[in-house]
Parts: structure tokens; C-alpha cells; sequence
């Protein structure tokens, strides 16, 4: 009887353990939900601030929604973030909302491929702002820059893609003692050229005393953003010369189509101005900086070993948290034309326009509970959602109608003026930028110099910038090939029976938007041709 | 309440009737099937519908659905395309809308999906389509992507000189749906630029394409810059003014207002020049 019971309990417990197994490989809810409906919102916003606000707004979400449950998945940016995303949505079991952002290399195709277009819903008031003064305005007008961003990213031209949670803006912060220490004054830099009297005071000073201290902090990251700036100011120019749709802006593919036209390149004289001002500003931070991540920089400011650190906004909550000495926000000069080494390749300042929101929030297509996940975004981006995370993690709301936390209200002063286009000439292409991260140690060192890198350059971008507009083409026709089955599909709902008025808007945009992207894919097709065998 | 079953004739007509129903239906679809298979595709979830039906379907409603499902499935094969395009040959075959549809659909094959696109093929087949039924929705879209093929890909000639929109432009005149004029105005401005073609020739079909109205997205604030760009470069700073003050009105905070308003204060000085004595 004994051994029966025994027996029959091992099995019990082989069965449970079965059981178990099959659940936790198969399945990512709880075995027991709390509630009907669970909505997953994935992020790489693991800094010091938005876990919190994003909590916060759910917590109040929730409190609303009785039905619904929403889980925030917080996956590390740098590292991780791009492969667990294709990896789950090529699966099928990627979460219901995800931040996706242009700049991540190699997952340009994915919203063309996973996301769904929100361009109709965001033509409608957004519900949750009844009764505040967003009221009655359509969706996409509440964000405070109209989701510049979005639009600008979307991989169809007649539709976006994504709202957005916060605005971010570059900034140079300040370890303000030290910087009285070495250069006896706490005057933050009025123009480019006194910023880098106060860099070289810098590099003079650690000289002097053997304390080993940099002007600014150093990482792949910051070196990324503070090049971007410093390049694009003499890039204005060759923008403006390269401008033929009258955009006022130029788009990658149009910079790369005018490289293989031989419009311009690495020598380009303004091209050699922005390679010049990269490699002052590399000079400011530790040697070896381009094998250090972002954190490392934040630990270099923390220790007091770099007077400056360029970062976005988003650091900003982490860096007044943790800091043990006072760090002021400050802007980077823009370069000018008055500007004494390469003044004379600048047409005038870059505009940063009135800020631009970030922390794109898409929306899965695949997901199982669009109506919810749909409806919590509208929440989080709704007055009082986004007050909910701009209290709860001290960054700006992306959202007209919220009170902005007085200390972080000078991340809204922006400089105005010309604009340059999607990105500087390092990053407007994956294979490119491949090749530039390949051969950036010859700007750098006692021995680096801006010739011998556009040389460089030169050589290998003609069959790397070519491939980029190549991919560029291809993820392009990868959008337009899968709405010719929506686009008949929704022409079907709509003719009904019962006839579908909202089905009908929708074909009708499609098709819009897909012999916009479908001209786009001609143009580029039309470059490549043009330029074949060229050198 | 009567019921049927009650009436002894009725419940001889009837049970049989019941039970010979589904055979009898066959060739007509079950409209909630059928719309739930169109919705899956909408919502881009095409296996949805090939996991429950399969080539032999029999309605052709339910075979257009089945062969539009096909064409967007991945993985994307030969086998796939070839299979979908037999279906949509034979629907093309007949002399109604749903004809049109697959006709479409059958050109856009050749255009797009193909590994080896046959843009020759493609342009014939949307002509065609264009001839026989040239008031369909999907005829009339046929020759928007007919003349891109013609300012692109299949011109009628490229010879240095020739005017490259001028046969977009003819297609243009069998258009008669507003949106889709404006979606071909707006593709022959910028094949205008692209083509390196005068502005004088391109200029107006972006004004026409704006005018028609309805453009969303970033298409919309880009053509708005355009008009006020390229305007002033084909000196027109009317036109110029009229389009940046119209930028300034809709997108007063964003980045490209600074540079539209040094754009604006150049027209106006043209203006002016133009009007002192």
C-alpha cells in the first residue's frame, strides 16, 4: 500500500513537473492572471527615472482599466535590446507595445515588418484628455512637437507608426566645481571657440598637476553624440547645395544617392571642417574611449575625472541622483561662421526647432489585445498619464497641457536655426557607418590626421554607400509588397456588406502611401542605375 | 409560435431542404467566413487563412481571398506566387469587379513579387485592364502605377531631350478619382525632380497634387516646404509667400520653421522689387 502511495506520488510530482515545463517554455503569463487581459510594454529606458514614471502611469492605468493588466519588460538598450526584439517578434511573442528607434542598425525593416500604422487613430481626440485643455484636439496635435519624430521614421511617408512618451534634448552637464578649480571661473562656454579654450585649459591643467582629468568624458556612446553635433554644423552647407526636392532637409537616401553622383565626399572641404572638430573633440576624452560604454562615462564624471559630460536629457535624473557634487546643465556652442579654424565653411547655426520628443512607442501588429494596448497608450501620452511619468521619473513629457517640473524646465530652451537632415555624414547608412567605425582610429592618436582618414574613407564608401542604398531600397518594396493584400482586403471590408466607412479611409491612405513609398523605391532605383560603375 | 417542424408538409420540405442546404451553397461563400478571412489579411495575419483553406476553393470570392492571402504569406516562394497567379488568372477572366481585382492584383505580380520583375509584362497588363473595365477603382489605380512605370522604368523614350512626364501626364487625363489624381500629380513632381526635368514642367503638378488636399504623414509638411522652396527658385515669390506663411500657420514650432521664415522674408523682397516702379 505503502509503495502504491509512494509510487503514485512520484508520478504525481513527474506530472507536475511536466506540467510546469510545458507552461514556462510555452508560455510568459502566470499560470493564475489576475486579471482578463495582460499587456506587455517592452523599453530600454533602464536609466534612473522612467521604470518609475512609466509605473506610475500604469498603477493609475490600472485603477482605471479593472480588465487589464500591463507588464513593463525593462531589456538593456545597447546590447540586448535589438536581437531580443527581432528574435520575439520573428517568433510570434513580441510584446504588445515596444520602443523601437531609427538609429539601431540592422532593424530598419521592423516596423515596415511588426508594427502597426496609427495614423487614423491619431486623427481622433484622444479620450483621456477630457476635460483637459487637449480636449477635442486630435491625438497626434497634443505631442508637443507633433511627433516629428515619428513621422519623419516612418517607413511609409503617409503614415506614422509611433507616439512618443518624453522629449530629450543633448546637453553638455557640468561638474561645476571642478571647472571652477581649473579654469577659476563658473561662466558656462558662449561660443564653440571658448569651449575649447576651456578644453585645452583642461588638458593644461592635468599636465600641470598629474591628476588625471579630461575635459570630457569618454565613451562610444558620448563620443557619438558630441561628434554628431560638432559635424553637422559645417555639413549645413553641403546640405543646402545638395537639396534639389527643396526639402530644407536632406534624407539618407538623398545624401548617399549624391555620393555616388560624386556630389560630394570625404575631402569635400566642409566635410574635412566637421572631421576637424570630431577630432578635438576625441582628443577631450580618454584615450581608448571608443571601447567604453555609456555607463563607463558616467562613472569617469561621478569620480570626478572629466569636467564635462555630453549626454542627453534622459541621463539627467540619474546624473542629479547619484552625482555628490552640483552638475548644471549647459549648452554645446554651435560652431559659427566667425568661428577662427573652420569658421569659414559654416553658413550659420543649426536649429535644434522646438525640441523633439523621443521614446517611440510602437504598436505590435501581431498582438493579441490591440484594442488594450492601444488604449493604455493613449493613457500614457494623454495629459494626465504623461504628468503621471514626467513627475515620477524627471524627464519632459512629450505632451502639451503638462506642468513641467521646475528643474527641468531649461531642457526646453532650444536654438534655433538652419536644419540639416536625418543624420550627419557618419551615420547615414549601416555598411557606411561600418566603415567609418573601421578606420575612426585614424583621426584619433598623435599620428591621426583628417586626411588620411577621408583617404581612407574615400577608398572603401563607394561600395558601402551603394549597398546602403540598396538596403535602403529593399526595405522600402519590403513595405510596399504587403499592403497590396491589405489594400484589397480592406477594400473588400469596406464594400461590406455592411458597408465600412472607417475600412474605406483606410484603403484609401494605403494606397497613398504605398505609390508614395513605391515612387521613393523608383528613385533610389533610378540612382543605382545611374551610378553603376561609377568610382 | 409556429415552428416549422410542426407543420407535417413544411417539416418534409424542410428537413431535406436543411440537409441539402451546405451542398446547394456550394460555390456561394459563407459571408462570415469570408469577411473573417479578409479581416485576417487585413490585419496581416494571411496564414490565418491558408491554415483553413486551400487552393480548391471554389466560390470566387473565396479563391481571390485565398490567392491575395498567398501572395503575402512568408515565407515568399516561387511556388507560393506561381500557385496565387493561376488563381488570379482565372479570376481575371471574368467581367466584374472581382475580374478587376485579381487583374490588379495579377499585374502587380509581374511588378513586384517576381524575383525577376517583368515591368513590360506589368504595364500590359494594367493597359489592359484599363481598356476593358476603365471606370473600376482598380483600373483607374492600375494607371497610377502605370505611369510610374513610364516615368521610371518603361519609358516611351529616353532618349536625352525627350519630355519624361509628358506620358504619365496622358494617363493622368483617364483618371477620374480625385484621390487618386492627386497621388499621381504628387508621383509626377517629384519623377520631375528626380528626372532632372524644368521646374516649370514639374511645379504645377505639386500645386495640383496639394490643392486635391488629403495628404497625411510627413508627405504632407515636406510637400508644404517644397512649394515654398521650389516656387522661389522658379520665381514665383507669390506662390513662395502663399506656401511658407501656410508652413509658418500649420508647423509654427518645428525645425524647419527658421530657415521658411528667412524663405518668406526673400519673397516678400522679391515682391517687392517686382512691384517698385
Amino acid at each position: 500500500m505503502r509503495r502504491r502511495t509512494r509510487r503514485f506520488g512520484f508520478w504525481l510530482l513527474l506530472l507536475a513537473y511536466g506540467v510546469a515545463s510545458y507552461w514556462v517554455f510555452t508560455r510568459s503569463t502566470p499560470v493564475i492572471n489576475e486579471r482578463p487581459v495582460t499587456i506587455r510594454f517592452a523599453h530600454w529606458q533602464i536609466e534612473r527615472g522612467p521604470p518609475d514614471g512609466v509605473a506610475a502611469a500604469i498603477k493609475r492605468y490600472e485603477e482605471l482599466n479593472p480588465r487589464v493588466k500591463v507588464e513593463q519588460l525593462l531589456v538593456p538598450g545597447a546590447t540586448i535590446y535589438p536581437q531580443w526584439m527581432r528574435s520575439n517578434l520573428a517568433g510570434g511573442m513580441g510584446p504588445d507595445l515596444m520602443e523601437w528607434g531609427m538609429w539601431m542598425s540592422g532593424t530598419k525593416d521592423i516596423p515596415a515588418r511588426y508594427f502597426e500604422p496609427l495614423t487614423a487613430e491619431l486623427a481622433q481626440p484622444n479620450p483621456y484628455n477630457r476635460g483637459t485643455s487637449q480636449e477635442k484636439i486630435p491625438w497626434e496635435k497634443t505631442f508637443h512637437d507633433q511627433l516629428l519624430g515619428p513621422r519623419r521614421d516612418s517607413p511609409d511617408p503617409g503614415q506614422i507608426y509611433a507616439v512618443t512618451i518624453s522629449e530629450t534634448s543633448v546637453r553638455l552637464f557640468c561638474n561645476i566645481e571642478l571647472l571652477k578649480t581649473i579654469t577659476g571661473s563658473v561662466a558656462a562656454p558662449k561660443t564653440y571657440d571658448d569651449f575649447r579654450q576651456i578644453l585645452a585649459k583642461v588638458q593644461d591643467y592635468a599636465r600641470r598637476t598629474g591628476r588625471l582629468i579630461y575635459g570630457l568624458a569618454g565613451s562610444r556612446d558620448n563620443g557619438l553624440w558630441v561628434a554628431e553635433n560638432v559635424f553637422s554644423g559645417p555639413l549645413l552647407g553641403v546640405t543646402r547645395e545638395l537639396d534639389d526636392p527643396g526639402y530644407l532637409y536632406l534624407y539618407d537616401r538623398n545624401a548617399l544617392a549624391a555620393y555616388l553622383e560624386g556630389r560630394w565626399n570625404y575631402h569635400t572641404p566642409a566635410v574635412e571642417a566637421g572631421m576637424t572638430l570630431i577630432q578635438e573633440m576625441a582628443k577631450a576624452m580618454k584615450p581608448g574611449f571608443l571601447q567604453l560604454l555609456r555607463n563607463d562615462a558616467m562613472l569617469e564624471f561621478f569620480r570626478g575625472e572629466a569636467v564635462f559630460i555630453y549626454t542627453g536629457t534622459y541621463d539627467a535624473t540619474t546624473l542629479r541622483r547619484m552625482s555628490t557634487f552640483k552638475v548644471v546643465p549647459m549648452r554645446l556652442p554651435s560652431v559659427t561662421p566667425d568661428d577662427p579654424v573652420v569658421g569659414r565653411y559654416v553658413i550659420g547655426i543649426g536649429g535644434e526647432g522646438s525640441g523633439e520628443t523621443g521614446v517611440a512607442i510602437y504598436l505590435n501588429r501581431n498582438s493579441a489585445h490591440k484594442a488594450e494596448a492601444l488604449d493604455f497608450l493613449r493613457f500614457l501620452t494623454s495629459v494626465p498619464g504623461n504628468q503621471l511619468f514626467t513627475d515620477n521619473s524627471g524627464w519632459l513629457p512629450s505632451v502639451n497641457g503638462v506642468r513641467v517640473p521646475d528643474e527641468i524646465k531649461n531642457f526646453r530652451e532650444y536654438q534655433l536655426g538652419y536644419t540639416l537632415g536625418q543624420a550627419p555624414f557618419d551615420i547615414i547608412g549601416s555598411e557606411m557607418n561600418l566603415v567609418w567605425n573601421q578606420n575612426f582610429y585614424r583621426l584619433m592618436g598623435e599620428h591621426g590626421s583628417v586626411g588620411q582618414f577621408a583617404d581612407a574613407l574615400d577608398q572603401a564608401m563607394p561600395v558601402a554607400i551603394r549597398k546602403d542604398l540598396q538596403n535602403e531600397m529593399r526595405n522600402t518594396l519590403l513595405l510596399v509588397r504587403p499592403q497590396d493584400s491589405i489594400i484589397v482586403a480592406t477594400a473588400e471590408l469596406a464594400a461590406g456588406p455592411p458597408a465600412d466607412e472607417a475600412q474605406s479611409v483606410r484603403q484609401h491612405g494605403m494606397e497613398a502611401g504605398q505609390t508614395m513609398s513605391e515612387g521613393l523605391a523608383f528613385q533610389m532605383q533610378l540612382e543605382l542605375e545611374k551610378t553603376a560603375g561609377k568610382k | 409560435m409556429l415552428s416549422v417542424f410542426a407543420a407535417p408538409r413544411l417539416r418534409w420540405f424542410t428537413l431535406p431542404g436543411l440537409i441539402l442546404l451546405p451542398a446547394l451553397a456550394v460555390g456561394a461563400p459563407a459571408p462570415a467566413e469570408l469577411t473573417q478571412a479578409w479581416t485576417s489579411i487585413a490585419n496581416s495575419r494571411p496564414q490565418d487563412v491558408l491554415r483553413k483553406w486551400d487552393a480548391d476553393r471554389t466560390s470566387r470570392p473565396e479563391q481571390l481571398a485565398w490567392a491575395t492571402a498567398q501572395l503575402s504569406v512568408q515565407p515568399t516562394t516561387d511556388a507560393n506566387l506561381q500557385a496565387a497567379g493561376k488563381v488570379l488568372t482565372g479570376l481575371a477572366g471574368g467581367d466584374d469587379e472581382l475580374a478587376a481585382e485579381a487583374a490588379y492584383l495579377q499585374a502587380r505580380l509581374y511588378q513586384l513579387y517576381y524575383a525577376q520583375p517583368d515591368y513590360a509584362k506589368a504595364a500590359e497588363l494594367y493597359r489592359a485592364l484599363a481598356a476593358r473595365r476603365p471606370e473600376s477603382h482598380w483600373a483607374q489605380l492600375g494607371l497610377v502605377k502605370l505611369a510610374m512605370l513610364k516615368l521610371y522604368v518603361v519609358p516611351d523614350s529616353a532618349a536625352p531631350g525627350t519630355d519624361r512626364l509628358a506620358p504619365a501626364e496622358a494617363l493622368l487625363a483617364g483618371i477620374h478619382e480625385p484621390l487618386l489624381q492627386r497621388d499621381l500629380h504628387l508621383q509626377i513632381g517629384q519623377a520631375g525632380i528626380a528626372l532632372k526635368q524644368p521646374l516649370a514642367r514639374l511645379l504645377p503638378h505639386l500645386v495640383a497634387a496639394d490643392r486635391i488636399g488629403g495628404i497625411s504623414g510627413t508627405a504632407h509638411e515636406d510637400l508644404v516646404v517644397q512649394l515654398s522652396v521650389l516656387s522661389l527658385r522658379a520665381g514665383l515669390p507669390a506662390q513662395a509667400k502663399f506656401y511658407c506663411e501656410r508652413y509658418l500657420a500649420e508647423y509654427p514650432d518645428n525645425a524647419r520653421a527658421f530657415t521658411i521664415r528667412l524663405k518668406l522674408k526673400e519673397a516678400e523682397q522679391q515682391l517687392a522689387k517686382e512691384a517698385a516702379p
